[in-house]
């Protein structure tokens, strides 16, 4: 599984990661998106009624009550990480708004065409993400 | 002093040891009773509220299964409509039973088990808000099918 990510997302993530609360975020994404058939990461709230390019809202228990948004690209075995937020503490939020939803879905669709998109990898310990600009 | 009457003293504070070494003894498994009685109920409690996170984590996985099916046609969109309705009355009633634990939580009782209670609650929210929008209000957005059609394009 190649997993992708927006600018918006990697923003977030860098937030979350100097908030000492919320810092589990990076062994979250490794344990549930990293090493994970097609299969595995079909599961949470399909948002888009399309089994092709399924976008998918996960929440993800744990200390910081992560909700992830993703499109999963089927046939390409790709996986693209559009936005996430914690639930609660002091940047944690119910919920987003469906016009942000529709907002993100628009843009993920833009940027894979555009190809601006960050790869993410992990290092040689797997216990750090790496972003790269496409 | 002489020695009757320091005889009588022992006397009465033997007695006196005697009586509170029985009371005490009496007492204290009275009290052992009383601490363990307490404490089966607090075990049941934590127990029923783990049950009770338990189902109700269960109609989580159940709500979001529902979001995996293709072409809902309005007659099942008519009971969705309906599950949305019962899932925010169940959780009105949730809330208000988590607003009673308030005083045992201030007393750090089940701790645990209540705050996992109250997080999957909040899931159920986060549940039928989801539901909403996926069958109601994101296909109505502008351009939201068109993205899916386009998306599939790629």
């Amino acid at each position: 599984m190649k997993i992708f990510c927006l600018a918006e997302f990697k923003v977030e993530f860098e937030k979350l990661m100097a908030k000492k609360s919320y810092n589990s975020i990076e062994k979250d994404i490794i344990d549930y998106f990293f090493g994970k058939s097609v299969q595995e990461l079909s599961s949470g709230t399909r948002l888009n009624n399309s089994s092709e390019t399924p976008y998918i809202k996960k929440r993800i228990s744990g200390r910081g009550g992560f909700r992830f948004y993703f499109l999963l690209i089927i046939k390409d075995e790709s996986l693209y990480l559009m936005f996430v937020h914690p639930k609660t503490g002091s940047l944690g939020i119910e919920n987003i708004t469906d016009e942000s939803k529709a907002y993100l879905y628009k843009k993920i669709l833009e940027c894979i065409k555009n190809r601006n998109l960050y790869t993410l990898d992990l290092d040689l310990e797997k216990n750090n993400i790496f972003f790269k600009k496409l | 002093m002489d020695c009757p009457s320091f005889k009588s003293e022992i006397s009465e504070t033997l007695s006196s040891v005697r009586r509170l070494s029985f009371e005490e003894k009496k007492s204290s498994i009275f009290n052992e009773e009383r601490v363990n009685a307490l404490l089966d109920s607090i075990l049941e409690f934590k127990k029923s509220f783990r049950e009770k996170t338990q189902r109700i984590n269960n109609i989580n996985e159940k709500i979001e299964k529902l979001t995996w099916f293709d072409n809902v046609d309005d007659e099942n969109l008519i009971l969705i409509n309906d599950l949305i309705s019962s899932i925010k009355d169940l959780h009105s009633t949730q809330i208000r039973i988590y607003v009673t634990l308030n005083y045992i939580r201030s007393k750090g009782v089940a701790k645990k088990e209540i705050s996992d209670f109250k997080n999957t609650i909040d899931e159920l929210k986060d549940s039928y808000q989801d539901l909403e929008s996926v069958f109601f209000f994101l296909p109505k957005l502008p351009d939201f099918k068109e993205t899916t059609k386009q998306l599939s394009l790629i």
